[in-house]
């Protein structure tokens, strides 16, 4: 019964959805009357408390009015340099003359003429003010916006000890303009878009022309373009609309709050998705291993950025495998623990009343659930939930023989393995596919957990994104973009790109740059 | 098909196969709280003439209330000894299980007690259940005791966490011999069939209290126990069998008084067999490298005409233990425990498939030539006896 429901409900909703956006709105151009114009507007902005239409006199004779929304656009420039030139009167003016005349007497250097209505609602919608004068059917729209943004701070999720320390903000100008700041030429490319019927966000492909696959462009853009949805608040919506393997845990975008983050993939040919309102930049095409390097592995030299990678390939294989290993041998293979530590083991778990598995589940739900709260409390709180934390965790668990402290020490390191890997959304796939793994362990035993893991690996080697293979360069093996993969070799022999899809720019530098001191002397 | 209907079977299909999993129900799961860790067993000779199994289990119970409250109000000893009387050995273990809440588990029994009465009747038949079974480890250390196993097993241990380790531990220093349950299969399968296993003994110290103590070895002929040797001549036996790894000689200069004591560096035993004009020999070529620890004497050893003769002395020293141990193996207890049969077999195939049946009474009358060559690497450069030289 409970299927034919289901099926029948999926039915339905399956009909319902029509595009919504797609079909181009009739254009509606401007009245000629200013009058006609004014009563358009008021009702198109009807309660709407920030909408201001201000009626005036330009030269003390033509009607005109000014249409802003309060709080996008500088009312104090909009006073000096708009009003009061245009209400002075001015004997020499001709009813023909009102265009240039805006233009001439309008101290702004951004003026577009707008014809339609819909122009004119995205200009102000956009924080633009227009100016409407009678008899004359084009409007003018003044860049002369200007609302309060955060100012630029460093990225909480990524930071870093060397190198930049700025990071992404909401506002979409800002973010291109540090990306624009690291990377002067021309042809770095900036293609917009809006997506969304009510938020109409503005999206931006970036990339550098003469190292991007164009064809990458391109995918991406058709992929944009069919996001058909009535608002966009976050690039994490637009991921889930494009990415190539919905169902997957595994992120297959990299997602990053630092424009040097971003310059740098663009300059290995890559493409990012700039998404107004988010401070977060989409970077694709993306292989697992992006997200388990930190830029700062470029900044600090090759020898301690190559350790640093390898323990990090340590602790994610920790992460993932710790719990389901130690359920594993507890239940399964006592034989293979040292003697003296099995009895010590089996010291402490004398008093636990639980089977190891549920104790792993236990503590693994319990440290998940303070994790998640740790980041949702308010910071005054904070603390207090991490003091609670590590009594009730680690004291009171086991004191009152809930726990073994072995399993205290398995959730630790599990805990702090995970937050080695740098970019939180695969650190977060990773501690969540560990819970399967528990249980797989604690049926199979080890059988389990290798069976656990050839099902990751294999899925994770059916991945694409964008066409690039997420295991490569491991599977598919490439040779020579090993030398950025398990380890990070010196800068003077990161000569050549990495090879992502298609055609593509192979030469990132001259060779035999290694420096010593009788260079360049002869 | 409609592709959602399509995804429905796949998901459908997925969480059948994820039922599958939970449905072997954990059928091999064991808690390790309901484990009877096996540290140590020992097997006896009953008055019947079957066999007296006893296992030593670690009781974790003791260990944890020892460990969290700091007092230290033990609920009795770290490990609990039990004893059941068997058939066989399994017969024994099955016994055994009737009367134990936990699961026997052997995986990490590290030690194998066989008493004297019973090795003297032959112990192949007991290593057997060793090594079929699959629970216990190969690498098990195999000891004869003197008395009774089942007192060793008991016996209190200061510093390790129960007797059985301590035993293992004393065969890990190399002192005498180290006879793991594979080596003892091995060599149960060689063409001698003699074998010498250690022998450990529970000696009470001046205080009272009993500990282990490494004394000597059995000697085995076929698989059947035919004496027993002490330790200075297990060391000679060690020489022999290139495993000596821990080795102090200390001599009496001539000409002088007081000893100097030499600390073995590393040596190299090689055991050449010769057939010449149909005479079986085998020569047994050690060189040894040592270092001078202790010298009580006027003596400079620094002086390479003193060293040279010092080394003389030493070889001496040492062939006179190998000859010691040969003495009284060769000739008295006619074993070839030394692995001079693998040796001839490996060298002569040929002559040794003929000779093989008669090696028995071959190998007592066997001529054994000790060559060696003793070397002193570091006599040190302390000079207090040098000293006292000058001023005279």
């Amino acid at each position: 019964m409970s299927w034919k429901i289901l099926k029948s409900k999926k039915k339905k909703k399956n009909a319902a959805p029509k595009p919504l956006s797609n079909q181009k709105q009739e254009q509606s151009s401007l009245f000629t009357s200013v009058k006609e114009n004014e009563k358009e507007f008021r009702s198109i902005y009807s309660d709407c408390s920030d909408f201001i239409l201000r009626p005036f006199l330009i030269g003390g004779k033509y009607d005109a009015i000014l249409l802003y929304i309060e709080g996008l656009s500088n009312t104090d420039e909009i006073d000096d340099s708009v009003l009061s030139p245009l209400m002075e009167k001015n004997e020499n003016q001709n009813d023909i003359q009102i265009g240039s005349l805006v233009k001439s007497q309008v101290a702004v250097s951004d003026v577009k003429e707008l014809q339609t209505f819909e122009d004119c609602i995205q200009a102000i919608s956009s924080g633009n003010p227009i100016v409407l004068v009678d008899k004359y059917k084009t409007g003018f729209s003044l860049g002369l916006t200007k609302w309060e943004k955060r100012s630029i701070e460093p990225p909480e999720a990524e930071k870093v000890i060397r190198g930049p320390r700025e990071g992404f903000v909401e506002t979409l100008a800002v973010n291109t303009s540090m990306i624009r700041r690291q990377i002067r030429s021309p042809k770095l490319k900036m293609q917009s878009m809006e997506i969304g019927k009510y938020t109409k966000t503005k999206v931006i492909i970036t990339y550098i022309d003469g190292i991007v696959d164009h064809t990458l462009v391109e995918e991406v853009k058709n992929r944009l373009k069919r996001i058909d949805i009535d608002g966009i608040l976050d690039s994490g919506v637009i991921e889930e609309f494009i990415e190539d393997h919905p169902y997957s845990p595994f992120p297959q975008m990299l997602d990053t709050e630092r424009p040097d983050t971003v310059s740098g993939n663009l300059l290995e040919g890559r493409a990012a998705i700039l998404v107004d309102g988010s401070p977060f930049a989409l970077i694709v095409p993306t292989t697992f291993y992006s997200f388990l390097q930190s830029n700062e592995d470029y900044y600090s030299r090759f020898l301690i950025a190559t350790a640093i990678r390898w323990l990090r390939f340590i602790f994610i294989i920790i992460s993932l495998l710790l719990p389901s290993l130690y359920v594993a041998l507890l239940t399964f293979h006592q034989e293979m623990i040292p003697t003296a530590l099995l009895i010590s083991m089996a010291a402490s778990r004398e008093q636990v009343p639980f089977p190891a598995i549920v104790e792993v589940f236990i503590m693994e739900i319990t440290f998940e659930a303070l994790r998640e709260a740790g980041l949702r409390l308010p910071k005054q709180v904070g603390s207090a939930v991490s003091i609670v934390g590590a009594l009730v965790i680690g004291e009171a668990a086991v004191s009152a023989g809930i726990v073994s402290a072995p399993m205290v020490i398995v959730v630790a390191i599990t805990g702090i393995a995970s937050f080695t890997v740098p970019r939180y959304s695969a650190a977060i796939a990773i501690r969540m596919i560990r819970f399967p793994l528990v249980l797989l362990a604690g049926t199979l035993g080890l059988l389990g957990v290798m069976l656990g893991l050839i099902m990751i690996i294999v899925h994770m080697s059916t991945l694409r994104s964008f066409g690039v293979p997420y295991l490569s360069p491991m599977a598919p093996m490439k040779l020579s973009e090993m030398k950025d993969t398990m380890m990070r070799a010196p800068w003077w022999k990161l000569n050549t790109r990495p090879h992502l899809t298609g055609d593509y720019n192979k030469y990132r530098q001259s060779p035999e740059q290694k420096p010593g001191p009788n260079k360049g002397k002869q | 098909m409609h592709p959602l209907l399509k995804t429905n079977i796949l998901l459908r299909s997925i969480f059948i196969c994820l039922l599958l999993f939970v449905l072997s129900g954990c059928w091999d799961r064991v808690e390790i709280n309901d484990l009877a860790i096996v540290t140590g067993m020992g097997i006896d000779k009953t008055d019947e003439g079957d066999i007296e199994l006893s296992v030593q289990i670690a009781n974790p119970k003791a260990m944890a209330s020892s460990g969290s409250s700091s007092g230290g109000q033990s609920d009795g000893e770290t490990t609990v000894v039990n004893t059941v009387k068997g058939k066989t050995i399994f017969d024994a273990r099955s016994k055994l299980q009737e009367g134990l809440s936990r699961q026997f588990f052997e995986g990490h029994n590290r030690v194998i007690f066989i008493s004297k009465e019973l090795a003297e009747d032959g112990i192949k038949k007991h290593v057997d259940f060793f090594a079929r079974f699959p629970s216990p480890r190969l690498r098990a250390n195999v000891f004869i005791v003197d008395s009774k196993a089942s007192d060793i097993l008991k016996v209190p241990s200061d510093f390790e966490l129960n007797s059985a380790e301590v035993a293992r531990e004393l065969a890990k220093l190399k002192i005498g011999l180290n006879i793991t349950t594979k080596d003892l299969l091995q060599q149960l399968a060689n063409e001698s069939g003699s074998i010498a296993l250690p022998i450990i003994t529970a000696e009470e110290n001046p205080t009272g209290k009993k500990g282990l103590r490494l004394s000597g070895s059995a000697i085995f002929k076929k698989d059947k126990m035919v004496g027993q040797i002490d330790s200075a001549l297990t060391r000679g036996v060690l020489w022999i069998r290139d495993k000596i790894e821990m080795s102090s000689v200390t001599l009496e200069p001539d000409n002088t008084e007081g000893y100097i004591s030499f600390e073995l560096l590393r040596s190299s035993t090689e055991l050449i067999p010769t057939i010449k004009d149909g005479k079986w020999k085998m020569i047994v070529n050690i060189t040894t490298e040592d270092d001078v620890v202790e010298n009580e004497t006027n003596l400079d050893i620094l002086d390479p005409k003193i060293t040279n003769k010092l080394e003389k002395q030493l070889e001496r020293k040492v062939k006179e233990r190998i000859q010691d141990t040969l003495d009284y193996v060769q000739k008295e207890l006619e074993a070839d425990i030394f692995g001079f049969g693998e040796a001839f077999h490996h060298k002569f195939p040929k002559q040794w498939e003929k000779e093989k049946d008669k090696w028995e009474e071959k190998f007592p009358k066997l001529e054994v030539e000790i060559i060696g060559e003793a070397y002193i690497r570091r006599p040190g450069r302390s000079n207090i006896p040098q000293e006292e030289q000058k001023k005279e």
